[in-house]
C-alpha cells in the first residue's frame, strides 16, 4: 500500500516537472532577495517599517505570479536576518545571504551606517543592492557600482524647508541649526550652511551634539540665546522629541520648528501630543503626493493596500513607501534586463528611469536618486499635512508658529 | 550672567535624574559587589509602568512612582533570589555576563510587549515652568530633582535606621562576619537588589516624563550610573547625590561649549572620572575601605 502510494507520488512529481520544463508561462525558479534588518536593537522601529514596505511589494508581485524573465514568471522570496541594529553585523549577514543563502539580489538594511558597510559587501561580490534607507552621500561617493538608492540624498532633507520658508511672509532670515554628529545628520546640516544664504537666510548658530542624546537642554538654551526665526534639527526621532520638549520648557519661540527626521512618524505625535503641532519636517514621500505611476499601485491604492495588510497603524510613512519603491526599481530592472545575471541587472538599474507612486526613480552616476524632490510636511491639529511644494500640497503652512504661551 | 545661571539650573535639574539612576546602582555595587548591567533595563521597566498607568488610567505620573518602586522591588527581589544569587561569590566577570544577559532578556520582553514605539508621558503641566526674568525653571524637572533627593534620603534612612538596613550595611562592611552574627545573607542580598531595582523604577518613572522611552533607551543610563558612582564614591548615598549633580553640571557646561562642544560632553565627563580615579580613588565623597 505504502509503496504504491509512493509510486503514484513519484509519477505525479515527474509529470509536474515535465510540464514545468516544456511550457512557458509556468513559474520558474524562485528569485531570492536578501535583506539584513535591525529587527531588535535601537533601530527596531524604522527597520520594521522597512520590512513592511518590502513585504507589501512581495505579496503583490507573488500574486502576479512573480517577476517575468524570458516569458517565465519567477516567484520571489525575501530572506531576512536580524542584524540587531549593528552595522558590522549587517555586513556579516549580507555576506551570509550571498554565500550561504545564494541571494540573487540584495535589498538594503535600515540606516546610512549599515547601508555603507553593506554596500562594500555588495561591491566585493558584484551583486546589485537596491536600498531605500541610507541617504548619506558618503555611501555613494566611494565609486561603488552595485549600490543604488531610490531615495533623495541627505543634502535635500532640509533644503525644502528653506525653499518653503523663502515663500512665507514675514520672511524668516535667521537659522539656528542643531545637528547630531553622525554622517547622515552632518550632511543634512552642512548642506543648509551652504544653501541658506542663496535664499537670503543666515545660519547664526551651528551646534553639534552626540548622536542619540536624550538631554539636549543646554543646546536648546544656546539656540534660545540667539533668538532664531527658524530652529532646525538634523538628527533622529529621539533627539527631535527631546528638542521639542526642551524648546517648550525653555520658551524658545521660533517662527518655524523643522526637524529632518522624526516628525513624519506617528510616534512623534503620540509622544508629544498637541506640542507636536506646527512642527515641519522634510519628507521623502507623503500619502498626499500626486505622482502618475508607470506601473504598480497609485498613491491612494498604495495607502489602501497598506491599511489592509497592517490595520490599526494609520497611513504608511515614508520609510514604508521608499522601501517598497526599492523593490519596484529592482523588479523593473530585472524585467528590462530580461535576465537574472547580476551584471545585466546592474546595467539595467543604472539606466532605469521610471515613475511610481513614490515619484521618479532614476540614478545619477553614483547610484543615488537626485531626481525626486523632497516634500515638506507640517503637523496641524495632530495630523500630517503636505504643505510644500504647492503642486503636491494639501494644506497651507500654518505660519508663523504661535508662541508657547499662546497655544 | 543670566545664561550662566540658567545653565547651572539646567545642569542641576539634569543631575536630578542621574542621582535617581545612580543611587540604586551604587547600593547594589557597594553591597553585593555587582556592577549591575541590567540597571538601565530596570529603569525602563519603571518608565513603562508609569506610561501604562498614565496612558490607560490617566493617573498623574508622579503618583505612579510608588507603584514603580513596589513593582520593581518585587521584580528585583525575585531576580536576585532566583538568578543572581547563584553567582554572588563568583568572579566579577560572571556577574557581568549574567547581568548583561538579564538586561537582554528584559529589553526583549519589553519589545515583545510594547513594541519599539516611542512612548512619552506628557501631562497637562509638561513643559510649563516658572519664569524669573529671562530664567526659566521648568516644573517637571524641578519636581523630579526633588523626588530624586527624597529618594536618596529615604534610602539613607532605610540603610541607617532600620534593622534590615543595618544588616545590609554590615554585609557591605564584612560579609563573613555578618553571616557569623546570624544575618540571613540570601534575604538581605535580595532586599538590597530589590531596593536598588525600586530606585531604578522611580528613576524610570521620572525619565518617562522627560524623554521618550523605548525598550532600548535604558542602556546609556547604565553607563551614566557607573560614572556617577565613580565620581561620587561608593558606599554612601550622599556621595551618589553629589556625583549625580556634578555629572549633570559637567554635562551642561560641556554642551554649552560653542560649535561641536557637546560632542565632547561625555568625553569631558569621563575625563573627569579618570582624574577623580587617579587623584581620589574613593570618589569625591567616598570613604576608603
Amino acid at each position: 500500500m505504502k509503496v504504491r502510494m509512493l509510486a503514484w507520488l513519484a509519477m505525479a512529481g515527474l509529470a509536474v516537472a515535465a510540464c514545468g520544463s516544456s511550457s512557458s508561462g509556468q513559474s520558474g525558479s524562485p528569485i531570492v532577495l536578501g535583506a539584513p534588518l535591525g529587527l531588535t536593537g535601537a533601530l527596531t522601529k524604522e527597520s520594521t517599517l522597512t520590512q513592511q514596505g518590502y513585504n507589501l511589494w512581495l505579496d503583490w508581485i507573488n500574486r502576479q505570479g512573480g517577476i517575468v524573465v524570458n516569458g517565465v514568471k519567477h516567484p520571489v522570496t525575501i530572506k531576512y536576518y536580524d542584524d540587531t541594529s549593528n552595522a558590522n553585523q549587517s555586513a556579516v549577514l549580507m555576506q551570509k545571504l550571498i554565500t550561504e543563502d545564494k541571494a540573487n539580489f540584495l535589498l538594503g538594511p535600515y540606516g546610512s551606517a549599515a547601508t555603507a558597510t553593506d554596500a562594500a559587501i555588495a561591491e566585493q561580490n558584484q551583486i546589485p543592492m537596491v536600498e531605500a534607507n541610507g541617504a548619506a552621500q558618503a555611501i555613494f561617493n566611494q565609486g561603488y557600482k552595485y549600490t543604488f538608492g531610490v531615495l533623495s540624498p541627505a543634502n535635500k532633507y532640509l533644503e525644502g524647508v528653506i525653499d518653503m520658508a523663502a515663500t512665507l511672509n514675514p520672511k524668516p532670515t535667521t537659522i539656528a541649526m542643531l545637528s547630531a554628529d553622525d554622517n547622515f545628520s552632518l550632511e543634512v546640516a552642512n548642506a543648509i550652511n551652504g544653501y541658506a544664504p542663496s535664499k537670503g537666510m543666515q545660519v547664526i548658530l551651528f551646534k553639534k551634539y552626540k548622536n542619540g542624546s536624550t538631554n539636549l537642554t543646554a543646546e536648546v538654551q544656546a539656540a534660545k540665546a540667539v533668538n532664531p526665526d527658524i530652529l532646525l534639527n538634523s538628527g533622529h526621532l529621539t533627539e527631535a522629541i527631546a528638542i521639542n520638549k526642551a524648546a517648550k520648557e525653555q520658551k524658545l519661540n521660533a517662527k518655524i520648528f523643522a526637524y529632518s527626521v522624526g516628525p513624519s512618524t506617528p510616534d512623534f505625535i503620540t509622544a508629544l501630543g498637541k506640542d507636536a503641532n506646527y512642527v515641519y519636517d522634510g519628507s521623502q514621500w507623503t500619502p498626499q503626493v500626486k505622482y502618475k505611476p508607470d506601473f504598480y499601485l497609485s498613491v491612494s491604492d498604495y495607502v489602501a493596500a497598506y491599511k489592509a495588510k497592517y490595520p490599526g497603524l494609520g497611513n504608511p510613512d515614508y520609510h514604508v513607501a521608499e522601501s517598497t519603491a526599492a523593490c519596484l526599481a529592482l523588479q523593473r530592472a530585472i524585467e528590462k534586463a530580461n535576465s537574472l545575471d547580476p551584471n545585466k541587472v546592474r546595467d539595467a538599474l543604472a539606466a532605469l528611469d521610471v515613475t511610481v507612486f513614490f515619484g521618479q526613480i532614476k540614478f545619477d552616476s553614483r547610484g543615488i536618486n537626485i531626481y525626486k524632490p523632497m516634500v515638506v510636511e507640517q503637523i496641524q491639529n495632530g495630523v500630517h499635512h503636505t504643505v510644500y511644494p504647492a503642486d503636491v500640497a494639501d494644506a497651507q503652512a500654518m505660519y508663523p508658529t504661535p508662541s508657547w504661551d499662546q497655544r | 550672567m543670566a545664561d550662566f545661571v540658567q545653565l547651572v539650573i539646567l545642569g542641576l535639574l539634569a543631575g536630578g535624574i542621574y542621582v535617581a539612576v545612580g543611587v540604586g546602582f551604587s547600593l547594589v555595587w557597594g553591597v553585593l559587589n555587582i556592577v549591575n548591567l541590567a540597571h538601565g533595563a530596570l529603569v525602563i521597566v519603571g518608565g513603562y509602568i508609569t506610561w501604562q498607568l498614565f496612558a490607560a488610567l490617566h493617573i498623574d505620573p508622579f503618583l505612579t512612582l510608588p507603584v514603580d518602586a513596589v513593582a520593581l522591588f518585587v521584580l528585583g527581589y525575585a531576580l536576585q533570589r532566583g538568578v543572581i544569587n547563584r553567582i554572588i561569590r563568583a568572579p566579577l566577570l560572571f556577574t557581568f555576563l549574567l547581568t548583561f544577559g538579564v538586561n537582554l532578556v528584559i529589553v526583549n520582553i519589553l519589545l515583545l510587549i510594547f513594541g519599539s514605539d516611542y512612548r512619552s508621558v506628557t501631562p497637562a503641566y509638561s513643559g510649563q515652568g516658572l519664569e524669573l526674568g529671562t530664567i526659566v525653571i521648568p516644573y517637571v524637572p524641578v519636581i523630579s530633582l526633588g523626588v530624586a533627593i527624597l529618594l536618596a534620603t529615604l534610602l539613607a534612612l532605610v540603610l541607617n535606621r532600620t534593622r534590615i538596613g543595618l544588616a545590609i550595611s554590615a554585609i557591605a562592611a564584612d560579609r563573613d562576619a555578618a553571616q557569623l552574627v546570624g544575618i540571613d545573607l540570601r534575604h538581605a542580598y535580595a532586599v538590597t537588589y530589590g531596593l536598588g531595582a525600586a530606585c531604578a523604577g522611580v528613576a524610570g518613572g521620572l525619565i518617562a516624563m522627560i524623554q521618550a522611552v523605548t525598550p532600548t533607551a535604558g542602556e546609556p543610563y547604565t553607563l551614566q550610573a557607573f560614572v556617577v558612582v565613580i565620581l561620587g564614591g561608593l558606599g554612601r548615598v550622599s556621595a551618589t547625590v553629589v556625583g549625580g549633580l556634578a555629572f549633570g553640571l559637567v554635562e551642561a557646561f560641556g554642551q554649552s561649549i560653542p560649535g561641536s562642544g557637546s560632542v565632547f560632553a561625555n568625553a569631558i565627563a569621563f575625563g573627569l572620572m579618570v582624574i577623580v580615579l587617579v587623584t581620589r580613588p574613593q570618589g569625591l565623597l567616598g570613604r576608603l575601605r
